[in-house]
């Protein structure tokens, strides 16, 4: 077999911080190639430069031995490289035909001859759909076969999956294996992402692991298995200071503030019961889609639980249901947001104003006039005790690191004096100096008596803080450990399997 | 990048007060007949309603909303309180009568925009345009109200002159401040602010954020209200035909012109001050020119044009700052 699509020291930067760093990958022909990492190993940043989403910042990329520059997801299909996205991107009024088609339809379109020609197509590929049939009234697995028939239409050489079979039911996912055999049978190389392992395992012939955006090990799969892969994905080094202390005393448990039983929401919370303790902090792992985040976006009233069924709540005891986030704020919750661009800081004013602003919200310092001593007051007062660092006094948020910046949405809820604080990936997109200060400040929080929770992707963060680690999978908790007997590999497995 | 984001922010203060200047000297010196008193006097007037409706304007703009229905609540309820008025009612009942009546509506664009969460543009058009039609379906006798005697005890914010200053002009200085004051000074002026830089940060940092969207369409309608009765008393009637007129695209020219971003959360009062003397100026030394009515069209659509321009480069939308609910 010969090599179809190269990579050589590829390194894609955001800010300074290197999502993918000097990887080198290679895939065959007609090979089933499975990329496997945490979150945040790059696994998706590699692909989408593959696919011309994202633009690598140095080393270079080979198609068929020939040095090539992908610049745009149009010229990727050029060349032959087609990405099918975790969420699709069909046209769902339109038909399967004229979806199959969509951008390639001749000057005078005859709906008749499209069909004849999309449904020969998927016989070819052995396909079962009726190409008059409108993508909307398709299933997820379905979908996806348009998906892959639209690519090979496009003489697709090279098929990369992002997650395929995330929303796909067991006998949808047989289905899916038979897909990519079929797309194998006829030459076409296929890369896999996905978290579930076992999928891996069972469909590709090699599989790359990468790690923090370095590649760690590429093999052929009957050289792995489940053990050999989790320690690849977690194995670090050990001169990595910040994670490197081992727990020894977990904080006990005070009073029970938060009990959650039975709670469906969103789609994605199924049945989810946990509780959570005063004076301690409660770590929350699990992958994406585990429901994790949204289970606390109830809580604070972000998002609404289901109507039916939808489980209850419990505050310091008291059953309640918020509808927007402004009453779980006067009742001692605050949620500090995982995407502090899109919910968390307001980019036009100063630190200050912004740190202000969370104590306008909070029940008795709520009044009429502002006041800009009161401001000034309040804002100092945070940003020495949570040291943000800026280089002007009245800088606007947007200007700051992103420690910073996460420093000024954590000062914005703290200055609430909540009872209950959750930090959802509190590091994320944080500088390394910053994380340990961030840790800090949850563990202080911890030590005065309050109620944290941190929810986390980053397994050694979680292990770090936490007293208490619940993981969550599929909606729900699924298992908890003590931090004092939890090792990484733990944790994975019960939040993969 | 950062830093030259900022200096074009300075830049377009300086950029639109500087393009006043320089216009204003122009004409003060090429045009015969501008620089006078009379037609100073004329010019001030001839702004003052429409600082005021860009006072209205420049609150929902700041909370990253719109309302086209000004024109409307202008005309209306204007002229259901003379109406009321020369039919004998007491003139604080007729007042109070056209107060609860542009409440009313305000009330009814919050809800529509917060609750049923139809995009701004789009209800406030609708509800604008519904108000108009329950103007110009019979509530009235006749399209022009002429001003009753019954209200001229309160004649004098439009008609009077104290220092030789219309008093047209201090009702706009008046609402300005009250206006200034409010966004500056208060908490919801604050949560105003708040709400148009970032929605879904201000809820969750638990702001009650659509009531305080329902009191930004209120205002605006209280204050289109105020400016309604301000042009009746100074022109002596009101013509409820006003709203099929492009006065709506002159507010919003004024906000946009004046540096108010239409993505929320930035600008002020001075802003609205800058961008009424500019086009005041301007469709003054026009009139004087004698510019047919279609060229002075096309100037003010090329001008807005050009603002919006300006305001998208200066506040740009990408993919970082993009945000939901944008108009």
């Amino acid at each position: 077999m010969k090599t179809i699509l190269e990579m050589r020291g590829i390194t894609k930067l955001y800010g300074k911080a290197a999502a993918v760093d000097g990887v080198n990958f290679d895939l065959m022909e007609g090979e089933v190639h499975a990329v496997l990492g945490e979150n945040g190993a790059g696994k998706s940043t590699l692909t989408k430069m593959m696919a011309g989403v994202v633009h690598p910042n140095s080393g270079e990329i080979l198609f068929e031995d020939a040095p090539i520059q992908i610049k745009s997801p149009a010229e990727a299909v050029r060349i032959g490289i087609a990405m099918v996205f975790q969420e699709t991107s069909l046209v769902p009024s339109m038909t399967v035909a004229q979806n199959l088609f969509l951008g390639n339809e001749k000057f005078f379109n005859r709906i008749r001859g499209v069909n004849i020609t999309a449904q020969q197509f998927m016989q070819s590929l052995s396909f079962d759909v009726d190409p008059t049939q409108m993508v909307s009234s398709l299933g997820a697995a379905k979908k996806q076969m348009v998906e892959i028939a639209r690519a090979m239409l496009l003489d697709a050489r090279v098929v990369v999956f992002d997650e395929p079979t995330a929303t796909l039911t067991p006998e949808e996912k047989r289905h899916f294996f038979d897909l990519v055999k079929t797309l194998k049978s006829h030459g076409v190389a296929v890369i896999f992402i996905s978290h579930a392992l076992e999928e891996a395992l069972e469909i590709s012939d090699r599989i790359t692991i990468l790690r923090d955006g370095k590649h760690v090990v590429t093999d052929k799969t009957e050289n792995f298995n489940r053990d050999r892969i989790i320690q690849a994905m977690v194995g670090r080094e050990l001169t990595e200071e910040l994670y490197n202390a081992k727990k020894t005393v977990a904080r006990p448990a005070g009073e029970r503030i938060l009990s959650i039983q039975n709670l469906r929401a969103a789609g994605v919370v199924k049945n989810n019961s946990l509780s959570v303790f005063k004076g301690q902090v409660t770590g929350i792992f699990g992958l994406v889609g585990s429901g994790r985040t949204e289970t606390f976006k109830v809580v604070s009233g972000a998002i609404k639980r289901n109507y039916r069924n939808g489980g209850e709540v419990f505050l310091h005891g008291k059953a309640v249901r918020y509808l927007v986030p402004a009453p779980s704020v006067q009742d001692g919750v605050a949620y500090i947001t995982e995407d502090r661009k899109v919910e968390g800081f307001f980019e036009t004013m100063s630190i200050k104003a912004n740190i202000f602003l969370g104590l306008l919200t909070k029940g008795k310092s709520a009044r009429f006039w502002l006041k800009k001593s009161e401001m000034d007051q309040v804002g100092d007062q945070w940003v020495k005790s949570l040291q943000v660092r800026a280089v002007t006094q009245n800088a606007e948020v947007i200007e700051l690191s992103g420690g910073n910046q996460q420093k000024v949405v954590i000062a914005k809820s703290l200055v609430q004096d909540p009872d209950l604080v959750i930090f959802d990936e509190p590091t994320r997109g944080v500088d390394v100096g910053a994380i340990a200060e961030i840790h800090e400040i949850i563990n202080r929080l911890a030590d005065e008596g309050k109620a944290v929770v941190v929810i986390s992707s980053y397994l050694p963060e979680v292990m770090q803080l936490s007293d208490r680690l619940l993981v969550a999978r599929q909606g729900k908790v699924v298992e908890e450990f003590s931090p004092l007997d939890a090792t990484e590999e733990k944790l994975m497995y019960a939040a993969v399997h | 990048m950062k830093k030259s984001v900022n200096s074009l922010k300075l830049d377009q203060q300086t950029i639109v007060t500087g393009l006043f200047l320089v216009i204003f000297l122009m004409f003060a010196i090429f045009l015969p007949g501008f620089f006078t008193a009379g037609n100073l006097l004329v010019l001030i007037r001839s702004v003052s309603v429409l600082g005021i409706l860009g006072l209205g304007m420049a609150i929902v703009v700041i909370g990253r909303g719109i309302d086209l229905s000004m024109i409307a609540t202008l005309s209306v309820p204007a002229a259901l309180v003379m109406t009321l008025a020369a039919a004998g009612y007491h003139p604080v009942v007729a007042i109070l009568a056209g107060l609860a009546f542009s409440i009313a509506t305000g009330i009814v664009n919050g809800v529509l925009v917060a609750y049923a969460e139809i995009p701004a543009l789009f209800t406030t058009l609708a509800v604008g345009i519904g108000i108009a039609g329950i103007g110009q379906s019979g509530m009235f006798e006749y399209d022009i109200i002429a001003w009753p005697v019954e209200l001229d005890s309160i004649a004098w914010i439009g008609r009077g002159k104290i220092f030789g200053l219309p008093y047209s002009i201090l009702a706009f200085a008046a609402a300005a401040l009250i206006v200034h004051v409010f966004l500056k000074k208060t908490r919801l002026g604050f949560f105003i602010y708040a709400i148009g830089d970032n929605l879904s940060a201000a809820r969750i940092t638990g702001v009650r954020a659509r009531p305080i969207i329902i009191l930004q369409y209120v205002m605006s309608a209280g204050i289109a209200l105020f400016a309604g009765l301000v042009l009746s008393a100074s022109s002596n009637s009101m013509d409820t035909r006003i709203f099929n007129l492009t006065w709506i695209y002159d507010v919003i020219l004024v906000v946009v012109l004046g540096g108010i971003g239409l993505s929320g959360g930035r600008g002020g009062v001075m802003n609205v001050i800058i961008g009424t003397i500019l086009i005041g100026t301007i469709v003054n030394g026009m009139t004087i020119l004698n510019v047919s009515f279609q060229g002075q069209n096309l100037v003010r659509g090329l001008i807005l044009l050009s603002a919006l321009l300006l305001d998208s480069i200066v506040n740009p939308r990408n993919e970082e700052t993009a945000k939901q609910g944008d108009i």
